[in-house]
């Protein structure tokens, strides 16, 4: 009885914020708030990533920036290369490299003349990034706070290469002046509401391929990978496989996520690789609650809406910094399953109260019940 | 024809000879006591056949192949399942999630992302859990059950990797004589359809379930018989000398 009103619980939560997210533009006519949502959505992307390699895996990926940064590149390069040459070389190099004095396209660029490539790329240079690095990593049986201080190093590590190789990157600057993205004959301007349902969109197919992996035995598997390692080793299963898999879906998404944000910003900087990145979808995950994707997600949503909300009032500028940290500490300490577990423990009072006019054995022993709260 | 077979297989930790040249011998089917005063290797044996330790020498033959120096996974794939000393079952995970990780038909990660997969044969794993006692508790958190309970989750855990050998590292530690009991009842029901390896300190527990019995002493097979030819061994009475017998032990 509870597992089907859960489960019926979560498809009306699914549904309730599905259809928040998409009405959002009926309502909202300055384009400036809407690119700003967007970009809160691409966070929640971010999020949902982290919470399938850290929640549920228990992989916690410092490095995540990379995966974003990347994606974020290649879409970029493809919409430097399709910008209306102003201050252009020979058949239009981008500005930067003549500054740089670079003669011709170098031949990583050359592929990014096709829209295609670059979409396919965002997502897949990520994940063999991942992939490598996971092979090592966890090949090696690296474990727990090892694996995020290699993630951050291997973070730092991409950043300087990038900042270094301005030749090529466009250095501290990164890529800008880009042009829109065109697709199917839509105008994917950043500050359109075409733009935004595109990245509702692809929140929702995100949660969605999410749940699909974590609801499979395969998300069992990483579940019991997060309890305890080595014992699942002991039933036949190849641990390191299934951690570079999460290691993996979660830089893919990662990746089309920073494709989108590069969309959004209209630039992509060495700023989308960066520390405070990956510590902020940490923070984000830990306030939504990292067991649920949705949850994360709306907790990355959460804390970058008040963050914005907070930095523009006059009221808070030199306070709001103060108050976001009081609001993580608190979420902390007494919700250590993130803001989500007071949803799924009203839910499954919800759903007690139902079953014990049914039974009186089946006491509601909700997933969340190891709480601060009463 | 034995299932399991060790021959002459040295471990050392850090210079600290563990097993020296520890041969043992188990036929399918069997269920084999193996006992020993402490530090005598008992537990070392069970995590060299399971690749939990590193061999440094000798062979490990199960079903006909040399097992030594396989990773772990592909050992447990072969069908040898290990319960260990300290119960560990995944206690954020509920006893049916316990089950359906511990029931380990495809190992892929591929294979394991399709519908199919994930709608294990519920009903089996409910019998399981009858089985050891656990089916009020089916869709309850592991994390909640009481010491025996897990015990008895774990043994449960392996009958569902449905292992040819379980390899049983103290399975009545920590048990009131009730919970003794019954664990006894369990390992008698599952004598025959698999083939068992128990190391254990309690001699009524034995004497309930035991056959034959293996004693090591110093990281060597020091006798093998019944019980009684055991308790009347002069050797083994020497390696267990001031503890009183392995009455005592």
């Amino acid at each position: 009885m509870r597992r089907i009103f859960i489960s019926r619980g979560h498809i009306i939560g699914y549904a309730a914020f599905a259809l928040a997210i998409l009405v959002v533009p009926l309502f909202i006519d300055d384009p400036y708030l809407l690119n700003k949502l967007a970009r809160y959505l691409i966070f929640g992307i971010l999020a949902a990533a982290l919470a399938l390699s850290w929640g549920y895996t228990g992989i916690l990926n410092l490095g995540q920036a990379v995966s974003f940064g990347l994606g974020s590149y290649c879409m970029a390069m493809t919409l430097k290369l399709h910008t209306i040459p102003i201050q252009t070389g020979a058949a239009g190099l981008p500005d930067f490299m003549v500054w740089n004095n670079v003669k011709s396209l170098p031949w990583f660029w050359e592929p990014f003349h096709s829209t295609a490539f670059a979409v396919v790329a965002g997502v897949a240079f990520p994940v063999v990034v991942a992939l490598l690095l996971g092979w090592f990593v966890f090949r090696a049986r690296v474990t727990g706070v090892y694996v995020s201080i290699i993630t951050l190093a291997m973070l730092v590590v991409v950043n300087l290469v990038i900042v270094d190789q301005q030749r090529f990157t466009g250095g501290f600057n990164g890529l800008t002046d880009l042009a829109d993205l065109k697709l199917f004959g839509i105008d994917f301007d950043p500050y359109s509401s075409a733009t935004y349902y595109l990245i509702a969109l692809s929140l929702l197919a995100t949660l969605m391929i999410g749940e699909l992996v974590v609801r499979s035995k395969t998300g069992l598997i990483m579940q019991a990978i997060r309890d305890d390692e080595t014992r699942v080793r002991y039933f036949g299963y190849d641990v390191a496989r299934y951690q570079i898999f999460a290691f993996c879906v979660s830089a893919g998404l990662s990746g089309f996520a920073g494709m989108l944000y590069a969309m959004v910003m209209a630039f992509a900087s060495p700023t989308f690789l960066s520390v405070q990145i990956s510590l902020s979808i940490v923070i984000w995950c830990a306030v939504g609650g990292r067991e649920s994707l949705i949850g994360s997600a709306l907790g990355a949503i959460l804390v970058t809406g008040i963050q914005g909300g907070l930095s523009e009032t006059p009221a808070f500028l030199n306070t709001w910094m103060l108050i976001m940290g009081a609001l993580f500490v608190a979420v902390v300490l007494f919700l250590p399953k993130g803001l989500i577990s007071i949803v799924q423990l009203g839910m499954a009072r919800l759903a007690g109260k139902k079953i014990s006019a049914l039974t009186e054995d089946e006491a509601p022993l909700p997933r969340g019940h190891k709480l601060g709260i009463g | 024809m034995s299932l399991l077979e060790l021959k002459g297989v040295e471990v050392q930790f850090s210079g600290f000879r563990a097993l020296r040249g520890f041969d043992l011998s188990v036929a399918a089917g069997e269920l084999r006591c193996l006992i020993g005063p402490n530090g005598a290797g008992k537990t070392t044996a069970l995590d060299v056949i399971c690749g939990k330790a590193q061999v440094n020498g000798g062979d490990i033959i199960f079903a006909g192949q040399n097992i030594s120096h396989f990773e772990e996974h592909r050992i447990a794939r072969l069908g040898i399942g290990r319960k260990f000393q300290v119960p560990s079952v995944f206690r954020e995970l509920t006893v049916k999630e316990n089950l359906h990780v511990a029931f380990c038909r495809r190992a892929g990660v591929f294979a394991n992302l399709g519908i199919s997969a994930a709608k294990a044969n519920a009903d089996e794993l409910e019998k399981l859990a009858e089985l050891v006692g656990l089916k009020e508790s089916f869709r309850r958190e592991a994390g909640i059950l009481s010491h025996g309970q897990t015990q008895w989750l774990e043994i449960a855990m392996l009958v569902a990797q449905d292992a040819q050998l379980l390899l049983l590292d103290e399975p009545t530690a920590g048990m009131t004589a009730a919970e003794t009991r019954k664990t006894a009842e369990l390992c008698k029901q599952l004598k025959g359809r698999h083939t068992m390896l128990v190391v254990e300190h309690d001699m009524g527990f034995i004497k309930e379930i035991g056959d034959v019995i293996s004693v090591m002493h110093q990281g060597r097979l020091l006798a093998q018989g019944t019980v009684a030819e055991i308790e009347s061994d002069p050797e083994v009475r020497k390696a267990y000398l001031g503890s009183g017998g392995i009455r005592g032990a």
